[in-house]
């Protein structure tokens, strides 16, 4: 399977790594092949038809920015969406960061695999809060496959649990902690006593947060989940504008101890159910499965025949979300070959 | 005698050529001989009309104006030097400005609607053709022979509706081109067909591809009756090797259709076996000669019954630009089918097998493709077939050539297989794959690609092709 790798970042780089191993691997094991036949970065691009091999990837990342310096198979100033057009391959591995002003250019890169006939894998959720009904419905017309397991849960497969495993049963409800980083400085808040600002310039530090801050405590980045969750599991074709949204900024120490003394702690939650999708600080019992502290996400399901189901696991890091690229790269691995025999 | 003569792209791609050509055909219509023309388009202006169309497709207006104002430099000029009578050559470039400005008109009506169906990109690759024949006219004229100027569909060439590659409707086309061209070739005018154009019952221009305008002059051929149909190209004839790699080839002066149609693997230098299909049933022969050197004969393709030759190996050719791709699997080994879902997933993406080749073990298969799939060809067969318990490995080698031995008399005669291979174990080369068919008419092998000079040389050298 070819692939073009459009974004090197953290996650490109997991993905890399990751595909690299593969190589290694029997294919017999796992009857899955991948090649790398092009990354694409805001510089330029590396293209080998043949597919990059797994020292050259090691090169690649050792030599770091920019990534079209590469001696043998650098394109200088190629843009990403010529990548897209122009290198054959099945699969496009979308991983830009986030942009959820307007999508872009994750948003093009996308639209533009799917006209040429390209799969598509991302992590990227800005295109998806968006422009989630749109694209799913661009992805069917143009018969490719549109997969993003890594946009919710990182590594731990929350889409793929409430899609599959939930199958046949009627998903009534969802709520979760799906943002790791406000899950820490709430954390923090309540078990350390620290401020708000003090909580999040720690996170900061520690690399959990941004230096702009906003997309995580203002409760975008859960929102974002949301709609995601929404569109792929109960089909309700909404977008980032729809979900009631208030952050954590506001949420106070004393807010906190009073909650405390009830046995119960508040948590950044995001929660569809019936028509409402809604993101906001909480207040839920310490006891409840979902409430895990730290950096971890938790997602509950509530089902018509099997009750409440929560997942618990780790909702962020390069390589955690770049295993989720190597599921959905599977995924779609898989249903072509059915296709093709049919 | 009565013959077809078919002047492809390079001898009509100049106005000296074109001089030339008619030099040719009136000094052959002098000596008490029949002739029917059949002209390609001027070397490279088909493809560039399918260029300028994909560009008018995508609404690209701009280039329009300056390909059709260069079309018609390169027509002029031809004009200037092929034709001597200023009156014929005013004629000729008033046919040529008209025709150039139906095109124009034809790619901005593409251009709006931003649409190049089968059937538009028949049209504007008709314009090649229509634009040549003229030219070739007004040259005849000017040798004051008697001679008209003919479109396929107006010869009476008509096809199925299947553009791009249409299949003449054989029966009716003869019928037709006997009632239309058979009087005037009599009288002793030559007439001048376009080849490669057609139309369709509707008079719908279509084109028929594969083949081309060999194809015409081979149904021209057989409505008209003739003793044989010449094929004028730049090459002498059909050679026993490349003459890049042996400089010491030779011209087979006479070949059966089979061989020829094996051949049709030198590429454009042979013919299409689809061109040769009308011939071969009516048993008219097709030569295959030189404009640059009228005075030898070239190749004569035959019945084969007549085509009396001894040698066992008639041509060794080398075919690059191929790829090969294995599928290994202890678990294909009885399983019914499983060939076929090779052949299936590669068929279903649009890739031409060229050659197959497997063991009775069943473990493995090897096949030749052209080398720009090989990395289609590989993802898909990995992403349908591994990881199902018959194929456990697909790999590609791209750095090898296929060498192709060829004769009708290899069939039955023993040891011509082991001299091939001996010869290239003597030059100490490993052989990657090897195929020969039940019709024995060619032996073909697989041989890394920096080894295939070396092996098309052995191979000539050891059954003495350079003295045949």
């Amino acid at each position: 399977m070819r692939i073009i790798l459009v974004g090197y970042g953290v996650v490109g780089k997991g993905v890399t790594t990751i595909l690299a191993r593969k190589y290694t691997e029997k294919v017999k094991d796992n009857g899955f092949s991948p090649k790398i036949v092009a990354i694409a970065d805001i510089d330029g691009a590396v293209i080998n038809p043949r597919g990059l091999s797994p020292e050259k990837l090691e090169a690649i990342r050792q030599r770091g920015y920019p990534i079209s310096a590469d001696p043998e198979f650098g394109h200088k100033g190629m843009p990403a969406l010529d990548v897209i057009e122009s290198v054959e391959a099945e699969v496009v591995v979308e991983v830009t960061p986030v942009n959820i002003k307007n999508g872009e250019p994750a948003l093009s890169h996308i639209t533009r695999a799917f006209k040429t006939g390209k799969h598509v894998v991302t992590t990227n959720k800005g295109p998806l809060a968006l422009a989630m009904p749109a694209l799913t419905e661009l992805a069917e017309y143009n018969n490719v496959y549109l997969r993003f397991s890594g946009t919710v849960g990182g590594g731990t497969p929350m889409l793929e649990f409430a899609k599959k495993c939930l199958a046949g049963d009627k998903i009534l409800a969802i709520r979760g902690i799906l943002n790791g980083t406000t899950n820490y400085i709430l954390t923090e808040m309540s078990q350390n006593r620290v401020t708000f600002q003090e909580a999040l310039a720690n996170a900061q530090k520690l690399g959990y947060a941004e230096r702009e801050p906003s997309m995580d405590i203002d409760g975008f980045d859960t929102a974002c989940k949301v709609v995601i969750l929404a569109n792929w599991i109960l089909n309700k074709k909404i977008t980032l504008k729809d979900v009631d949204r208030t952050g954590i900024r506001d949420v106070s120490l004393q807010a906190l101890d009073e909650a405390s003394k009830r046995g119960n702690t508040i948590k950044l939650i995001g929660s569809i159910d019936g028509d409402k999708a809604t993101v906001k600080p909480t207040e839920i019992p310490k006891n409840n499965p979902i409430c895990v502290s730290g950096v971890l996400n938790a997602i509950t399901f509530f089902t018509e025949f099997a009750g409440e189901q929560t997942l618990v696991g780790k909702g962020a890091g390069g390589i955690e979300t770049a295993s989720a690229v190597l599921r959905d790269l599977l995924d779609i691995r898989h249903k072509l070959a059915t296709k093709i025999l049919a | 005698m009565k013959i077809v003569m078919k002047f492809g792209g390079t001898s009509v791609g100049t106005g000296e050529n074109i001089r030339h050509v008619a030099d040719l055909v009136t000094e052959y219509a002098k000596n008490d001989c029949r002739v029917a023309v059949v002209v390609s388009a001027l070397a490279g202006v088909t493809n560039s009309l399918m260029e300028v169309a994909c560009q008018a497709k995508k609404s690209d207006a701009k280039h329009i104006e300056a390909f059709t104002k260069e079309l018609l430099q390169k027509h002029l000029k031809a004009i200037s030097i092929a034709i001597k009578s200023k009156v014929i050559q005013k004629e000729v470039n008033q046919i040529t400005e008209n025709t150039i400005s139906e095109l124009e008109k034809v790619l901005t009506g593409i251009c709006y609607v931003g649409e190049l169906t089968p059937k538009s990109k028949d049209y504007v690759a008709s314009f090649g053709e229509r634009l040549s024949a003229p030219i070739v006219w007004g040259a005849l004229k000017d040798h004051k022979a008697e001679t008209q100027c003919f479109t396929g569909k107006e010869a009476g060439i008509v096809t199925d509706s299947n553009f791009g590659e249409a299949e003449p409707l054989m029966n009716y086309t003869t019928h037709l081109i006997r009632e239309r061209l058979g009087p005037i070739v009599e009288k002793g005018v030559i007439p001048i067909v376009t080849g490669f154009i057609a139309a369709d019952q509707n008079g719908v221009v279509t084109t028929v591809g594969r083949g081309g305008s060999d194809y015409t002059a081979t149904i021209l051929g057989v409505a008209l009756s003739v003793d044989e149909v010449w094929i004028w190209t730049d090459v002498d004839g059909i050679m026993t090797a490349d003459p890049r790699i042996i400089p010491s080839a030779r011209m087979l002066p006479e070949l059966s259709y089979q061989e020829a149609a094996e051949m049709a693997i030198f590429g454009a230098k042979a013919m299409h076996p689809r061109a040769l299909e009308p011939v071969i049933e009516a048993k008219i022969p097709v030569r295959i000669r030189s404009t640059m050197h009228s005075e030898n004969l070239g190749t004569l393709i035959t019945d084969a019954d007549s085509a009396k030759s001894t040698s066992a190996v008639k041509a060794v050719a080398l075919i690059k630009d191929v790829a090969m791709v294995n599928v290994n699997g202890a678990g294909m080994v009885g399983a019914p089918g499983s060939y076929a879902k090779v052949f299936d997933v590669l068929g279903k993406n649009g890739i031409n097998i060229m050659m197959v080749s497997t063991a009775v073990s069943e473990a493995n298969i090897s096949m030749i493709i052209r080398r720009s799939l090989v990395g289609r060809a590989l993802s898909t067969l990995e992403i349908a077939l591994l990881g199902r318990g018959t194929v456990s490995e697909v790999t590609a080698e791209d750095d090898v050539a296929v060498v192709a031995v060829m004769g009708a008399n290899m069939k039955g005669t023993t040891g011509v297989a082991s001299r091939i291979f001996a010869t290239v174990a003597n030059a100490g080369i490993n052989i990657r794959m090897i195929a020969q068919g039940s019709s024995e008419l060619n032996i073909s092998f697989v041989v890394k690609e920096k080894d295939g000079a070396a092996v098309v040389r052995a191979i000539h050298k050891e059954f003495a092709l350079d003295k045949i």
